[in-house]
């Protein structure tokens, strides 16, 4: 209970540092020097001092609240609830940026917050399938239950395959990341957000880094070893790929996700019913 | 029965009387519900063979008003539907056979059912009572929109605890005829036309369930419910197949579905008594009803037909403007998932499914209840005119985001619903691979709801820098009715078994301090800025995006569907 709590409080922080650490490797990998690691910290103390100017109070109340569900989200994983009701929040969550994005009235804002809208319609429903496989083999949705169970990777192959494809959709990543594209719609959502304000969304984000990392632990199971090398496995190849990749428009970007994604993850639950 | 008697003496009353036995009614029908669904006895009631007579001699009074309805409106399909109910009625009272049964059971279905059409439909009226003051019509045409209105509950309330096919025949005809006089209530060009689609739809039902009277009658010599399932058979299932398409009409599935969407020219508490506590009800009613005999491919059939409808609709809603149209087809689409559920073999999704008809009724009337708001308050009808509603009505905002929450995300009662379903779904596919489509079906077809409901939000919330919100004024009757049922959501949560304690509580925290917090944080010391424009001077008007599928895709999905629904005969018949 004491560890959870304190690894819950940790969150933000080792998000922060996931976040810190791409930057270097990724500079790395274009044979430049890179930020520091801890870069993210630095720039949140010159978040604060900035002067935050704001369009209106509702803005932020609305970025708030998503911060906060990420956070519950994050907390509900490392204490082992039910991984269904799980996603579920998550989708309140991303709800409530969706909202953030469209309460001002602001181009950028809302094209950032539709593009958000569809990507949620390419990996909503691969989180629920990928809970559905746990679930069939299991028979519970319960997470404290997967993470003492032996690693279902090799029977979940193909789910993980899908989940990989909805990765740099998630975190924004190449080729995927037309919901905040910054050189065509200047951030999306986050754009109306500045000083101290913006520094809610900046950790938002780092929470969601430990949300699909701790999702991606899942398929490791009980198994330490291999849950660091999926993890330092799929960084790695998270950030290769959005080195060498180029944005993917956003209705190519559902048809892609959805429809490999969700072939292989139908594919894989009729495997686990009846192989 | 009271309601019968009630709707007359409501016809002839001044404003105030009428208003005060109405609320004084509605309230006495709603503890009585509640007392009957708390306690679990089981009522029965038997008619006498006179009382049969009389029931006869209105069904023909009826079918004849049908067809002369037909004959004066030159709708050939009424005239004709009508006159193929006449001359089947005939034959299924000449055939019937004289076996004295329970005519009415109330069972734990119908004590459900009760407190959905009396409580969320009694709230309906309450908000009617209002709603139609505002109207240009005569004092007795009033009176009798809300008596019509008291009348549909008290049929509703029949129809569901009835166990006599032929008096069910009868009912059902009964909320047609409720809805036909509905519908073409404001009397102009475009009602008397939707009406008479809806008539003719909804004989198509009643000429099913005369089909199935009759081979119920040939094949198991009985008009009776509890007798019919339990005798029948599982390789002749033709005559419950019958009931079960009598139920997609009602429920407005695919190629159904224009009725129910033409039912929005009537007056709003029309609508939202159609889609919430009454008439479309009857359809996932009457499957949960059924289900106990369904063999595993009829049940996969009705599923997969369902689920189809689902996505269908989805998508459909997705490219209208005009806002009571989106809830109309998000009703068809939810109603098929209600069916599909009840259609699986598995107790759990029979309870999803009870689950989500017992929320979507409430989240429904909430949200028809605030477009008819926003139409009389604002002159607000498409979504794409609705700006900025911050600033105009704050009041009415929050609940239409609670309305359309509550049919997808945590914590509510439709949310619990579909989490269920999913594992119901998961554990069935078990046993037959074909689940697969439903489940994926659902799965699909909720992400594409969520899309529709929060485009739709997203429009009203918008709100521009420096302008300031100010306060709501509404009438009584319809801040009540609109709480009583928001309060009825909430409290719906904690009745049902699905979530945790906390597990409730952590979206529920979230999602009430968001107004609170809206009022509380002002950030006076932060300086307030315009929103950023690439240095452009333009002024830009918000827009809803739409998905529009092209009317081939649309037609091509009618045949789909009734290729779907011509082969549950041969799944339940022939095989």
């Amino acid at each position: 209970m004491i560890i959870e709590s304190i690894l819950i409080l940790l969150a933000p922080l080792a998000g922060g540092l996931i976040y810190g650490l791409e930057r270097v490797v990724r500079a790395r990998m274009q044979n430049r020097q890179g930020p520091p690691i801890l870069q993210p910290f630095y720039d949140m103390y010159k978040l604060i001092e900035k002067r935050s100017s704001i369009v209106h109070p509702m803005h932020i109340v609305l970025a708030l609240l998503h911060f906060i569900t990420v956070w519950a989200v994050v907390a509900l994983i490392i204490f082992g609830v039910n991984f269904l009701y799980v996603i579920f929040l998550h989708l309140l969550a991303t709800m409530f940026l969706v909202l953030a994005g469209f309460s001002v009235k602001s181009v950028y804002s809302h094209i950032g917050s539709n593009r958000e809208l569809l990507a949620m319609l390419a990996y909503e429903p691969i989180f629920i399938l990928i809970a559905t496989g746990f679930y069939l083999l299991n028979d519970s949705y319960a997470i404290s239950l997967i993470r003492s169970d032996d690693a279902q990777i090799i029977s979940m192959f193909l789910l993980f395959l899908a989940f990989l494809l909805t990765i740099p959709l998630k975190l924004k990543k190449s080729p995927f990341d037309g919901c905040e594209a910054h050189q065509e719609i200047v951030g999306g959502v986050e754009i109306e957000y500045s000083g101290v304000y913006f520094e809610i969304l900046y950790m938002a984000k780092w929470l969601e880094y430990v949300f699909v990392y701790l999702l991606l632990l899942l398929f490791a199971g009980n198994n330490v070893v291999l849950g660091s090398i999926l993890t330092i496995g799929v960084f790695l190849v998270v950030n290769l790929v959005d080195n060498s990749t180029s944005r993917v428009n956003m209705p190519d970007t559902i048809k892609i996700i959805m429809g490999f994604g969700l072939t292989l993850s139908v594919l894989n639950i009729l495997g686990l019913v009846y192989v | 029965m009271s309601p019968f008697l009630f709707a007359i003496l409501v016809l002839f009353l001044g404003v105030k009387t009428r208003n005060l036995l109405v609320l004084f009614f509605i309230t006495s029908l709603s503890f009585t519900s509640l007392y009957l669904f708390f306690q679990n006895t089981i009522y029965e009631l038997t008619l006498s063979h006179e009382v049969h007579i009389f029931l006869y001699i209105i069904d023909f009074g009826l079918l004849l008003y049908f067809l002369y309805e037909g004959i004066k409106h030159k709708s050939s399909l009424v005239y004709f539907l009508a006159f193929t109910q006449l001359i089947l009625y005939t034959a299924v009272i000449y055939i019937a056979p004289h076996i004295e049964n329970v005519d009415f059971l109330s069972d734990e279905l119908s004590r459900m059912m009760y407190l959905v059409v009396n409580i969320v439909g009694g709230a309906i009226v309450v908000y009617a009572l209002e709603y139609i003051e505002s109207e240009e019509f005569t004092r007795l045409k009033k009176n009798f929109f809300i008596a019509m209105l008291v009348f549909f509950l008290g049929v509703m309330n029949a129809i569901v605890t009835t166990n006599n096919i032929e008096i069910f025949f009868l009912l059902f005809e009964l909320t047609t005829l409720c809805s036909y006089i509905l519908i073409r209530y404001r009397g102009d060009d475009i009602a008397v036309k939707n009406s008479l689609r809806a008539l003719w739809m909804n004989q198509v039902g009643g000429v099913a369930i005369l089909l199935a009277l009759v081979f119920s009658i040939t094949a198991y010599n009985t008009v009776y419910f509890s007798e019919l399932l339990k005798v029948i058979d599982e390789n002749f299932l033709i005559p419950v197949v019958f009931l079960v398409i009598a139920a997609y009409v009602k429920g407005a599935a695919f190629p159904f579905h224009n009725w129910l969407l033409g039912a929005m020219v009537a007056p709003t508490p029309v609508s939202a008594i159609l889609h919430s506590a009454t008439m479309v009800k009857i359809a996932p009613f009457l499957i949960l009803k059924l289900s106990v005999v369904f063999t595993p491919a009829l049940s996969v059939m009705i599923s997969l037909f369902a689920t189809f409808v689902f996505v269908g609709a989805s998508v459909m809603a997705l490219n209208r403007d005009f806002f009571k149209e989106v809830l109309g087809l998000s009703t068809i689409a939810l109603l098929s998932l209600i069916i599909a559920l009840a259609a699986l073999p598995n107790e759990e999704a029979k309870y999803a499914a009870m689950i989500l008809l017992v929320f979507h009724a409430i989240s429904k009337a909430l949200l028809f209840l605030q477009a008819g708001i926003l139409e009389k308050n604002h002159h607000l009808k498409y979504i794409s005119d609705i700006d900025t509603l911050t600033d105009k009505a704050p009041r009415t905002l929050f609940f239409i985001i609670i309305g359309f929450a509550s049919l997808t995300l945590p914590p509510f009662g439709a949310f619990i619903s579909k989490f269920l379903a999913i594992e119901a779904l998961t554990q069935a596919l078990q046993q037959n691979p074909l689940y697969i489509f439903t489940l994926l079906g659902v799965i699909i077809g909720s992400v594409f709801l969520v899309i529709l409901y929060f485009k739709i939000i997203t429009k009203l919330l918008t709100k521009e820098a420096f302008k300031y919100t100010k306060k709501e004024n509404l009438a009584f009757k319809y801040k009540l009715s609109s709480n009583i049922l928001f309060i009825l959501l909430l409290i719906g949560i904690f009745l049902i078994s699905g979530l945790d304690m906390f597990e409730i509580l952590i979206p529920l925290t979230l999602i009430f301090i968001a107004p609170f917090l809206f009022k509380l944080l002002s950030f006076k010391n932060a300086p307030r800025v315009n929103e950023y424009n690439c240095g452009e001077k333009g002024e830009f008007e918000v827009g809803v995006f739409n998905y529009s599928l092209s009317s081939n895709i649309v037609q091509n999905m009618m045949y789909v569907a009734i290729v779907m629904i011509a082969s549950h005969l041969f799944f339940g018949g022939v095989l």
